[in-house]
């Protein structure tokens, strides 16, 4: 094998060398019978005609040494490259749009797989990551998941499963750093200290977490990210053992992560730039108590060769078990389970379909410009047949021809799929700028062997594709005819016409589902942006602040109610005072975002006065703390009662203000007003009454439907993630000074962050949907535009084809319908049957995309009726331009070039 | 001049031939047809024309490899040698053919 791979490759590179070398061999055989035949008693002359008689033709056996040594092969490649070189060479125009339009096919399918391969197909960037799961706690008969958990559950999972390596929970949030830079708002994540080594994390420099770290509560002790280590500290290696404040609390900085760690966590987890750790519990403290469920979540190790199915099995059985062994902790009808899912599938699971949508649209594209380019190397190739034709006659062998063909047609797709591979690497970064943040594991976008396989593949295979159907009918002509008729007759022939009407009507098929898909998610758009949110966004004006909870009572200045309720009302005061500001407010949480990873879960339990117990288990609403003022700022209507006033404070009867879908979901029958409910089930906490009720206001996001809400005073109960809520016609960036100013002369430690309108708010609510819609749009307008031009090109070609048949029928008195009716009829045929292929193709396929839509069902008869019209219409224009040109040909000129 | 009755080579031989001629020592390739011939007391001769796209095969089949070398009257000539799995396959092929042969006498003499 190697001797044959080298041998070829010295005839391929040393050609003259090799070639002269078989001329020496073969003479000194020629001049050694020569020698020996003179040596017999023949004469010189004699004796050369003898030798040369017995040798052969000197030719053949140097071809058919060649042959033997394999050079053949190879040879005619590079001949067949050149000659495709020659080719492209010789028609720059058609050159420059092939590669063009390639490029663009491959170059997006590059792109969007490299995102696709960094965020679905390659593995979690931490140690032995299949083995990684995340764990939930869930009721299902009480229609609750993600319940929190306990130490002693903790405890379960460690010990008593025996199908985890490693358990370790994961909370955090966001936390004001100070001591650093500048005040910073930052995520930080509190972890078992298992949790780096159970991802396999290293330092940078100094230490992770340890066994030494296992504390009562918090560990003095934090890890920082590489950039908050550049960031803030200019990675000076000194950074060890400086002390930093978290909500107030020291923290010794003991160790820095790798470039390249993240948390491997949804939302804004992902961005955590700080690791703290809790032991959670250790003596002197009591064991703490098995219902005290305060830990979010919980990420675990398998044991080596468990399937996910054995360990999820002997989990399940656990639950039955501790249920059974505690009934007091976990009431029947709950029916508490554990589950387990791969992390990987955790963290990306929400964006898969999106990005498998946005695959499958740039791989139609791909296809797309496939089938266009088939039709213009088929065009030409008709115009090449003569060519072919001879070259057969020649005794070409019809293989050596379509390898020929296919070389051109896979030179054409390289040279454009290397320019498409080379723009998308090089604008990478570019484009990454546009892809919304909330999709996981942006930052581990990259171009690596895999997607520059994918790009190669793709763009050998659409030049498979396109190159195939001219390279095959090339072979299929009739030789006698072709040559004989030359090159005026080598037109529209009836087989090469059947294959570029398939080719048309595939285009125009897959153009469809394309448009079909933007359609669908064009139209889901409208509807969001359409959707009343419940207030009015416009010229509200929003900023963001977090009031400090440090573990230590003594370092926090917001501990008490009051001290709480005498700085909101400080803030309120300075923000409405500020030049341009009509109302201000703040709420806990603002619409159209959905709730961060800190929830107290607890208080979304509700009891509600004069309803059984057992009932109240799953009564849940979410508890959004404002001011008066709130709604009078968003202009939220009120439906019923009043807004609170600045006496609902601390002291005063407590109060909540219900929105329509509580009212409807606890109170169908009866008239809330007035009615008492409480948190939790806890029977110290106090009655608040009902004092309001307003329309509903989307605080989950636009497409979140009917999540019941009550907000209460924030005067009455205290709350540190405050969003200030202005009205007013300034723009966020002109009051964003202003409002940092205000805040921080009430106190300098607190950052202000996220000032943004309220409609930008909603915006980025929806930057992830507004992406996929355009993008597919885009490729949809793409696909438009190709399919168009093919039915353009087409018929403009057939129709130059017939000129002189054309300029003759008109002569003999045929009417410009006469001339435009058969043009267009084939146009309408063309277009009607890539239209109804496509819709069936789409209708197959549009339910794929359900989780997608919101507020239009996937067969949407408005998207199924507009795209059809809009492409038979495009596709009508297209046919129209020749046809009219054709009306258009001059008889007497066209007889007489004929 | 028939003094003997030449055979027609029989499909496949010729390899076996150029093998066996290089058992020896390496030869030029006009040496081998020569020795072929004499061996076989000229009952065999080799076609010049299938003589070296056999020996190029061979060669990019690895059983032989070549180097230029002076021959005996002082010109430059391409010499061939049996390489390792040249050897073998000369091994295989002869034991394939003495077989052959003794099968062939054996149906044509029971006949």
């Amino acid at each position: 094998m190697l001797s044959d791979i080298s041998l070829r490759l010295r005839s391929l590179l040393r050609h003259k060398r090799v070639e002269a070398e078989l001329d020496d061999e073969l003479r000194f055989h020629f001049d050694r019978q020569v020698e020996k035949l003179v040596r017999s008693g023949l004469t010189r002359d004699e004796a050369v005609r003898r030798a040369r008689l017995f040798f052969g033709g000197m030719d053949q056996v140097k071809e058919e040494c060649r042959d033997a040594r394999g050079v053949l092969l190879m040879e005619s490649l590079f001949q067949d490259i050149r000659y495709g070189f020659r080719m492209l060479r010789k028609k720059p125009a058609f050159t420059l749009v092939a590669v063009l339009t390639i490029a663009l096919g491959v170059g997006a399918n590059t792109a969007i797989f490299s995102i696709v391969n960094a965020v679905l197909l390659r593995h979690l960037p931490y140690h032995d990551p299949d083995r990684l799961v995340r764990i939930s706690f869930n009721s299902p008969g009480v229609g609750l998941r993600d319940v929190p958990f306990s130490v002693p559950e903790l405890e379960d999972l460690r010990t008593r499963s025996g199908v985890f390596e490693d358990v370790s929970t994961v909370g955090g949030g966001s936390v004001n750093l100070t001591g650093a830079n500048q005040p910073e708002r930052l995520e930080f994540i509190v972890s078992h200290p298992n949790y780096f080594s159970m991802l396999g994390a290293t330092p940078q420099i100094g230490r992770l977490f340890g066994p030494e770290d296992t504390a009562l509560g918090y560990a003095p002790v934090t890890v920082i990210s590489d950039g908050l280590w550049r960031r803030s500290y200019g990675a000076d290696p000194g950074v060890l053992g400086r002390v930093l404040r978290l909500d107030n609390d020291a923290y010794t900085i003991v160790g820095v992560l790798p470039p390249g760690f993240r948390h491997p966590g949804r939302d804004g987890s992902r961005d955590a730039e700080l690791w703290t750790t809790a032991g959670f519990s250790a003596d002197p403290a009591p064991k703490p108590l098995r219902s005290a469920r305060i830990m979010p979540e919980a990420i675990g190790r398998l044991k080596p060769g468990l399937t996910l199915e054995q360990a999820q099995a002997r989990l399940t059985a656990m639950a039955i078990e501790i249920r059974h062994d505690f009934p007091g902790d976990y009431s029947p009808r709950a029916n508490w389970t554990i589950a387990i899912k791969p992390l990987q599938e955790y963290l990306v699971g929400d964006v898969r379909p999106m990005l498998l949508v946005l695959l499958g649209a740039v791989i139609l594209i791909a296809f797309v410009v496939s089938l266009n380019i088939a039709n213009l190397l088929l065009a030409r190739a008709s115009g090449r047949q003569q060519e072919m034709a001879v070259r057969l006659a020649m005794g070409a062998g019809r293989g050596r021809i379509i390898r020929q063909m296919l070389t051109e047609s896979l030179l054409l797709s390289l040279i454009g799929g290397l320019a498409g591979i080379a723009t998308a690497v090089g604008t990478l970064g570019f484009i990454l700028h546009f892809v919304p943040s909330n999709i996981p594991r942006l930052s581990e976008v990259s171009v690596d062997w895999v997607v520059l396989t994918f790009a190669l593949l793709i763009s050998l295979l659409t030049g498979l594709l396109f190159g195939l159907a001219p390279a095959l009918h090339s072979t299929r002509s009739n030789l006698s005819l072709q040559i004989r008729e030359g090159a005026r007759s080598s037109g529209y022939g009836a087989k090469t016409g059947r294959l570029r009407d398939a080719l048309i009507v595939s285009e125009l098929a897959f153009a469809v589902v394309l448009m079909v898909g933007a359609g669908l998610l064009l139209r889901t758009l409208r509807e969001l942006l359409q959707e009343n949110p419940g207030f009015n966004p416009t010229h509200v004006v929003t900023a963001r602040v977090w009031l400090p909870v440090p573990n230590d009572p003594k370092v926090d200045p917001y501990l008490s109610i009051a001290h709480k309720t005498a700085f909101n009302r400080d803030l309120l005061r300075r923000m409405q005072a500020l030049a341009g500001v009509e109302l201000a407010g703040i709420t806990s949480a603002l619409p159209a975002k959905p709730a961060t990873v800190q929830t107290n879960y607890d208080s979304n339990a509700l009891t509600i006065e004069d309803r059984p117990m057992q009932s109240s288990e799953n009564l849940r609403a979410e508890i959004i703390r404002i001011s008066p003022d709130y709604f009078k700022v968003m202009q939220a209507p009120l439906l019923r009662g009043r807004f609170f006033t600045e006496g609902d404070e601390d002291g005063k009867q407590r109060v909540a203000i219900i929105d329509e879908s509580t009212a409807h979901r606890y109170w169908t029958d009866r008239d809330p007003l007035g009615r008492r409910l409480r948190y939790g089930q806890d029977p110290t906490q106090p009655w608040m009454t009902v004092v309001g009720v307003i329309k509903d206001i989307k605080h989950d996001g636009l497409d979140v439907d009917g999540v019941p809400h009550i907000y209460v005073s924030i005067y009455q109960s205290g709350e540190n993630e405050l969003s200030v809520v202005l009205r007013t016609s300034l723009p966020a960036a002109v009051l964003e000074p202003q409002i940092r100013r205000e805040i921080q002369s009430i106190n300098p430690s607190l950052p202000v962050f996220n000032v943004s309108s309220m409609n930008d708010v909603i915006d980025a609510s929806l930057a992830s949907r507004r992406f996929l819609a355009d993008l597919v749009g885009g490729f949809a307008g793409v696909a438009l535009l190709l399919a168009s031009i093919g039915i353009y090109g087409l018929l403009a070609y057939m129709t130059g084809q017939r000129f002189r048949e054309i300029g003759l029928r008109m002569a003999l008195g045929a009417s410009r319908a006469d001339i435009l009716r058969p043009i267009l009829a084939k146009g309408v045929v063309l277009a009607g049957i890539g239209i109804i292929a496509g819709v069936i193709l789409s209708a197959s396929a549009a339910s794929m995309m359900a989780s997608l839509l919101y507020g239009v069902r996937p067969h949407d008869p408005a998207v199924f009726l507009v795209v059809p019209l809009l492409l038979f219409a495009v596709a009508m224009l297209a046919s129209y331009l020749p046809a009219r040109r054709a009306t258009k040909v001059d008889p007497l000129l066209a007889l007489r070039q004929a | 001049m028939p003094a003997k009755q030449r055979i027609e080579l029989p499909q496949g031989t010729l390899d076996l031939l150029i093998l066996q001629a290089l058992v020896l020592e390496p030869q030029h390739g006009w040496a081998i047809s020569e020795r072929v011939q004499q061996i076989s007391s000229d009952v065999l001769r080799i076609q010049q024309g299938s003589l070296y796209p056999a020996l190029h095969r061979l060669e990019r089949r690895g059983w032989i490899k070549a180097r230029w070398g002076i021959s005996e009257n002082n010109r430059r000539a391409k010499y061939y040698e049996l390489t390792k799995s040249g050897r073998r396959q000369l091994e295989v092929e002869k034991d394939a053919w003495v077989k052959l042969t003794a099968a062939m006498a054996q149906v044509l003499g029971t006949a």
